[in-house]
């Protein structure tokens, strides 16, 4: 009924930052999503780019790109428009007491579950402290515990230490005992989250934390990334003064907490900037008329309901967010406003037959193409809609996950898209 | 080098190897049973599950007809916990010739085939997934068969009988006397050693891989390695066997097993069992024909393709008159029975080949009956008698006949009473943590073991979640056993990681080919959670095959490209 | 394929979409607080691929799950999970037996009729007793503490006709060309009338004639307790009678989110019944405020409100939520002046129609609805707003602040009492 300024669709970093951005330019904004998505599946950290012949520096490998791969989104962003929404990023997240660090110009690297080392751009405070380059050494005196709980499913402390230990650190992994609680079964790493909301359920782990520091010297002590929902920089304080020891968090298999906490920041503020989420709405129709996006239309219960706004932000994800699907046929096609995809010409020759081949799968790289001010292009190179911009997973031409770029690209796209016209 | 001595080697690790195992330990002799791979790793493990009636060969093939319709009834009377009485309906559909009905009911009765025909409406009734274009529908006695319990249970009632089954020991060469076989050389592929296994037979029960063990000795047998490609559905569309009531072609059968509905299958002869792809085509067809079955077929989610080497046994025709005697001739065209002594002079080695999974027992022993009288054991067979044991953890069965099968349900049941739904690891399959720990003290020794042992990794996410926790707790087996060895703890990790990466390659192969919809969304989560949140594609340095875990001995590579 | 299958397919063959993720588990309210529900996915999508409807039932933490969509909502693929759910426990349910106490509480037409009237003082005396509370947990397991509704002296209905017979021949001379049936749900009918009162009010205050159709229990208690074979004639019986309405384009409008969801959607669905007839009804049902933002769309809605200066704190019910159609209540009531809506972002009361009135659910239920309970107590007014009948009562026994249904306050807005 509310006659909207911009409606974004999509639910991930991407849709939220891009409806942050309209609302607090002062639009009225509806975000619609068919549910919740890549915030719940990742590392809850900000990818930029993977950057290893740039002396592991992303915004020199962002420059790099924009003159080598000019078709690549990064390239039309810009480096200025992502800076800006790392900004305003953690400025917000400051803001909600779930701080950011990192710097634009230095990936850092931190151990996954099983123990290899990914980069990184900004992380989430909670887990600073697993910055490979400070983990202490084979030969140290010191060493990293790494400890988790056996009814966690989603992290296995000796696998990770294993794999660090190869890597010539000095690790150790450990099970917890895992604190009395109501709960008999079934232990998520959302549910630990909440339990690690209580200050006695972390008091308990930090005693035993403290035992292990007390018998073996550990400086520092991985942790799954469970360490509360609401109130992580508080619990890994708490944890950190009990056990003696700087204590970080590694991200564990989805769902994902620090994901979720990201998501939980954005909408919010979101909603406070005076923007509205419809959850549950899948953008099942689009009515354009004279290369304009007029109104959406959303499954309801019994029928479709209508959507209008002078502006639509596309921010529906690639193959994993549902924002592409593949026909059996072999067809690919944006499945919101059923924009043309850019994808190779036949089936054969979308995936590799190697699965971790470098250069990643090219069905992995399709999507939408756009021009440089983000508006979806038909198959002709004519814009498909003036009033539409594409951002995020959905572009083509770039593999998110080979190319850890999946926030950096999800923010300098949003920021750039919604500065434009 | 250890040597080891037996009255019977057996070659092979799948039905047919370990039906023989099973039968010659039963009878008293002893027995030693090496496979180069894991238990079921060749075609027993790549096959749709189909418990035949029989009457996929009533016409075409009525002795094989009758051999199944036997052995069906003799399976499920010694190893229901392992089968699944689905029944099985015969279709004809639109695109197939109305009166062959008329000749396969015909060919049943003549071959003692249970079948009768059902009105339409109550197959449809039954399967509301079925085309409603149906204009014939013809009831069997088919069913599902878990090849992996089953292979699994017949080592180990062999092994009550005092035989024993190595895997991952693969035949190097047959030792010789003269013009005798007398056993074999082995290499233990976890260890690398080399193993004298002395044997007064040895029954060459290698499938399509027969060929190249008779070549060991000398001998030539020729054994046509037949691709037949299948698809697994994500779930059930149906619970009856459904078969197109026409000549047996491709793409004509679709299994309900446990999970997942199969459709199969192809059928190309290829040079090398090892060496094979599979071919979108086979796939698209595959899915074109399904929908003449279930309407929408396509649109249901594929999980993933695999193929089997059929073992299509060519008799030599410079040969062929000279076989034509007393013995041979009651043996079924459908499996060969192959006497090297006077097939070619050479003692001590006897192959069998060809046949198929339902009739597994029966090729046994009609093997070991040969064996036997050689070595002058006079036992009668009792492998039709005597119930196969089901796993420690299950009671035997009780009650009346339905009660004795497999049901789909089971594992959810099992979980809910024992309220272990925190302890999943493969929450698809729903396998607990203790099978998965079971499995790998059982000897696995790389994780597509563990998925054949008890299913981890063959749900819709094909491995998303429990991959990464299985290598965990295989890790940590491993691990604990070298406790304060820093250089074999060391290699445990890199064995680990060598394990998760083979499996990931492994999965890749059979998801590839239907990539598209929602398993296409998956196998792109996968690879977010892979490759984005673990990063193991960057443990390839740190991975490496060898001590318990084998991942990339050429010996074993099935399914590979070139 | 007819439409019906295509319905049956879309929602059993939905659970080919999971892809495994949890993100339903996430959100779910009832495994945020209870270890005996393992979570939408598990008794989902992914329990589904082990059910047969031929063969016994393997599981039973499926009764757990409160059927309150959340997991609908936040699924990316489009699993029909709480669909899936309810079917699940219809097979318990068939394979079992249904206990007295869910048979009892099913039905709260029939409960509706036995405590109405004049004895409703009585009746409602009884229910407040402790003594009798705990003969009816030990005897029926409804739980002493769960909050029961007070029985209405007069029925919705008998005041309509009351009131039309009074206003007959005055009304004849205005009559508007527009009309709309109202379908009022038990809950207004035998608990709250002065909810349908000031439906009935806005309604003509927008020039629609307000008709009373024959109508009955939209089944949804029946559904979600799994007695689809009753849910099955209750629905059909409401098909037949509101058929004549909706084949002259007049559209039903409700004030029970859950009625209107199950005449839409639910029972459809979930019952498998399809059908052009079942098709029209749905077509043409609307969720009051659903049906007042279409109006204010199209230019037509009667915005003459007086102002009602105060901020409430507003709960959109999960029911509502699941119509997918955002926050007409929001929306509409954002036109009046003064007022303002503070929307609670709670996942759910725990009521969940009647699972929170089982003696083995209530903590649960409580439990889901702390988060709730805190935002309308913090909220510091006397009235909160909640377009759910039993999310209401669960709101106020949590929070003890009083609730009530948006429309009594557009009806305000309008210059009713």
């Amino acid at each position: 009924m509310t006659a909207y300024d911009t409606i974004v669709i999509g639910a991930g970093l991407a849709g939220l930052i891009a409806a942050l951005r309209h609302a607090e330019q002062g639009q009225r904004v509806l975000l619609l999503a068919k549910g919740y998505g890549t915030t719940h599946w990742t590392a809850g950290c900000i990818d930029v780019l993977d950057a290893p012949e740039t002396g592991d520096d992303p915004s020199a490998a962002i420059e790099a790109l924009t003159v080598c791969h000019p078709t690549h989104p990064y390239a039309s962003a810009g480096l200025a428009n992502l800076v800006a929404a790392l900004d305003r990023l953690r400025a917000l997240c400051e803001a909600a007491n779930y701080p950011l660090v990192g710097d634009l110009r230095r990936n850092v690297r931190l151990p996954t579950a099983v123990g290899a080392l990914r980069p990184t751009c900004l992380l989430p405070a909670v887990m600073a402290a697993g910055d490979a380059r400070q983990l202490p050494r084979a030969g140290s005196v010191h060493g990293t515990l790494v400890a988790g709980f056996r009814e966690l499913r989603d992290f296995f402390p000796p696998l990770l230490a294993a794999n660090l230990a190869v890597q010539g650190y000095a690790a150790q992994g450990a099970y917890l005992e895992l604190p009395p609680t109501g709960r008999k079964r079934d232990f998520t790493s959302l549910t630990l989250a909440r339990l690690f909301d209580q200050p006695e359920f972390r008091a308990h782990v930090g005693r035993q934390l403290r035992r292990l520091v007390k018998q073996n010297g550990y400086s520092h002590i991985a942790l799954p990334a469970v360490l509360g929902l609401e109130h992580a920089p508080e619990v890994v304080r708490d944890l950190q003064a009990a056990a003696g020891a700087l204590v970080f968090e590694v991200p564990t298999l989805p769902p994902s907490v620090p994901g979720i906490r990201l998501l939980r920041v954005l909408e919010r503020a979101v909603i406070q900037a005076g923007g509205r989420l419809q959850i549950g709405a899948f953008v099942t129709q689009a009515k354009g008329r004279d290369g304009r996006l007029e109104s959406v239309s959303t499954a309801a219960a019994a029928r479709q309901q209508r959507h209008h706004a002078e502006r639509f932000v596309l921010a529906t994800g690639g193959i994993a967010g549902g924002g592409l699907r593949a026909e059996p046929s072999g067809e690919l096609r944006e499945t919101a406003l059923g924009l043309p995809v850019r994808a190779p010409e036949h089936r054969a020759a979308w995936f590799s037959p190697r699965v971790f081949d470098g250069a990643g799968h090219p069905a992995f790289r399709a999507g939408v193409a756009v021009d440089r001010r983000f508006r979806p292009l038909d198959l002709a190179d004519g814009v498909a809609y003036t009033n539409v911009v594409v951002i995020g997973a959905a572009l083509a031409g770039v593999d998110p996950v080979r190319e850890a770029c999946l926030e950096g690209l999800a923010l300098a796209t949003a920021w750039a898209a919604s500065d434009i016209g | 080098m250890q040597t080891v001595a037996t009255d019977v080697l057996v070659i092979g690790g799948g039905a047919t190897g370990v039906g023989c195992l099973r039968d010659l330990a039963i009878r008293g002799m002893r027995a030693i049973l090496v496979e180069k791979g894991d238990l079921t790793h060749g075609t027993t493990g790549r096959y749709h599950g189909l418990l035949h009636s029989g009457g996929r060969y009533v016409v075409k093939d009525p002795q094989s007809a009758t051999e199944c319709a036997r052995e069906n009834a003799i399976l499920r009377r010694i190893m229901p916990h392992c089968l699944e009485d689905s029944g099985g309906f015969f279709v004809t559909t639109p695109w197939d010739d109305p009166d062959y009905a008329d000749r396969f009911l015909a060919a049943c009765h003549a071959t003692g085939v249970a079948a009768q025909e059902i009105p339409v409406a109550e197959a449809l009734y039954r399967e509301p997934a079925l085309n409603p274009r149906l204009s014939r529908v013809i009831e069997v006695a088919d069913g599902a068969a878990d090849s992996f319990l089953a292979a699994h249970a017949n080592v180990a009632s062999a092994r009550e009988y005092g035989a024993s089954a190595l895997t991952y020991h693969h035949v190097v060469e047959l030792l010789h006397v003269d013009d005798r076989v007398v056993g074999a050389l082995v290499e233990d592929l976890r260890s690398g050693e080399l193993k004298r296994i002395e044997a007064a037979w040895t029954i060459n029960a290698a499938g399509a891989w027969a060929g190249r063990v008779a070549a060991l000795a000398g001998v030539t047998v020729t054994v046509t390695a037949g691709k037949g490609t299948m698809v697994a559905m994500n779930h059930r569309m149906v619970n009856t066997v459904i078969n197109r009531c026409k000549m047996p072609s491709d793409g004509d059968i679709i299994v309900p097993i446990r999970t997942v509905a199969v459709i199969g299958t192809t059928d190309t002869p290829v040079p090398n069992p090892d060496v094979y792809a599979i071919e979108p085509e086979e796939i698209t067809f595959m899915l074109e024909e399904g929908a003449k079955l279930i309407p929408g077929f396509a649109s249901y989610r594929a999980l993933r393709a695999w193929a089997g080497v059929r073992p299509l046994y060519q008799e030599e025709p410079r040969l062929a008159d000279g076989l034509r005697d007393a013995e041979n001739r009651d043996i079924s065209r459908a499996y060969k029975l192959l006497d090297h002594e006077r097939r070619d002079g050479v003692s001590g080695l006897i192959s069998i080949v060809g046949g198929k999974w339902t009739t597994y027992r029966l090729m046994a022993q009609e093997t070991v009956d040969r064996v036997a009288q050689r070595l002058g054991n006079n036992r009668p067979c009792r492998t039709h008698a005597e119930m196969l044991p089901p796993p420690a953890d299950e009671k035997p069965p009780t009650g009346g006949d339905a009660s004795r099968f497999f049901w789909l349900g089971k594992p959810l049941a099992d979980v809910e009473r024992a309220a272990d739904y925190g302890d999943l690891i493969c929450e698809c399959e729903l396998v607990t943590r203790e099978q998965v720990q079971a499995a790998i003290d059982g000897g696995a020794a790389n994780l597509d073991d563990i998925r054949r042992d008890v299913r981890v990794g063959m749900g819709p996410c094909q491995g998303g979640w429990c991959i990464y926790r299985t290598t965990a707790l295989l890790f940590e087996r491993i691990a604990n056993a070298h406790d304060g060895d820093a250089t074999r703890f060391a290699a445990a990790i890199r064995n680990s990681n060598a394990a998760l990466l083979h499996f990931l390659q492994e999965r890749w192969k059979g998801v590839q080919p239907v990539l598209w919809g929602d398993q296409l969304r998956q196998a792109r989560l996968d690879e977010l959670i892979y490759v984005g949140v673990l990063g193991v594609q960057r443990l390839g340095d740190l991975a490496e095959s060898g001590d318990a875990v084998v991942t990339d001995h050429p010996a074993i590579a099935t399914e590979r490209l070139e | 394929m007819g439409a019906g299958d295509f319905i049956e397919r879309s929602l059993t063959q939905s659970l080919d979409h999971c892809i495994k993720c949890n993100i339903c588990t996430t959100v779910c309210p009832v495994a945020a607080v209870a270890d005996l529900f393992p979570g939408p996915k598990y008794v989902g999508p992914q329990a589904q691929r082990f059910r047969r409807a031929d063969q016994p039932v393997p599981d039973v933490s499926v009764d757990y799950c409160s059927g309150c969509r959340a997991c609908n909502m936040a699924c990316p693929t489009g699993v029909h999970i709480a669909e899936l759910n309810a079917r699940a426990r219809a097979q318990i349910v068939a394979e079992q037996g249904l206990p007295l106490r869910n048979r009892l509480i099913a039905r709260s037409e029939l409960i509706g009729r036995l405590g109405n009237g004049p004895h409703a003082p009585i009746a409602n005396w009884a229910l407040r007793q402790p003594l009798m509370r705990r003969t009816v947990e030990y005897a029926l397991g409804i739980a002493r503490e769960a909050p029961l509704p007070a029985f209405s002296a007069s029925t919705f209905r008998a005041w309509f006709r009351r009131r039309e017979r009074q206003m007959q021949p005055a009304r004849r001379a205005t009559q508007s060309r527009r009309q709309v049936v109202y379908f009022h749900g038990c809950a207004t009918n035998y608990y709250e009338p002065h909810v349908g009162k000031a439906a009935v009010a806005a309604l003509e205050r927008n020039g629609f004639e307000v008709i009373l159709a024959k109508q009955n229990c939209c089944g949804l208690p029946l559904i979600s307790n799994g007695d689809f074979a009753t849910a099955r004639r209750y629905h059909e019986a409401n098909v037949r009678k509101l058929l004549p309405y909706v084949r002259q384009g007049i559209p039903i409008v409700g004030t029970s989110t859950s009625c209107t969801l199950t005449l839409k959607e639910e029972a459809p669905a979930i019952l498998g019944l399809d059908g052009p007839d079942v098709r029209l009804v749905s077509a043409h049902v609307y969720d009051i405020f659903e049906f007042l933002c279409e109006l204010a769309d199209r230019g037509e809605l009667n915005t003459d409100f007086r102002p009602v200066e105060c901020m409430l704190p507003y709960h959109p019910p999960c029911q509502l939520r699941a119509h997918r159609i955002g926050l007409p209540a929001v929306d509409v009531l954002a036109l009046v002046p003064g007022l303002r809506l503070v929307e609670s972002h709670a996942d759910c009361c725990g009521i969940a129609g009647t699972y929170g009135l089982k003696r083995e659910k209530y903590q649960i239920g409580m439990d889901v609805g702390a988060q709730l309970f805190a935002f309308i107590r913090d909220s510091g007014s006397d009235l909160a707003l909640c377009d759910s009948e039993t999310c209401r009562w669960q709101i106020t026994h949590g929070s003890d602040v009083a609730t009530q249904h948006p429309i009594e306050i557009l009806a305000e807005a309008y210059g009713e009492e």
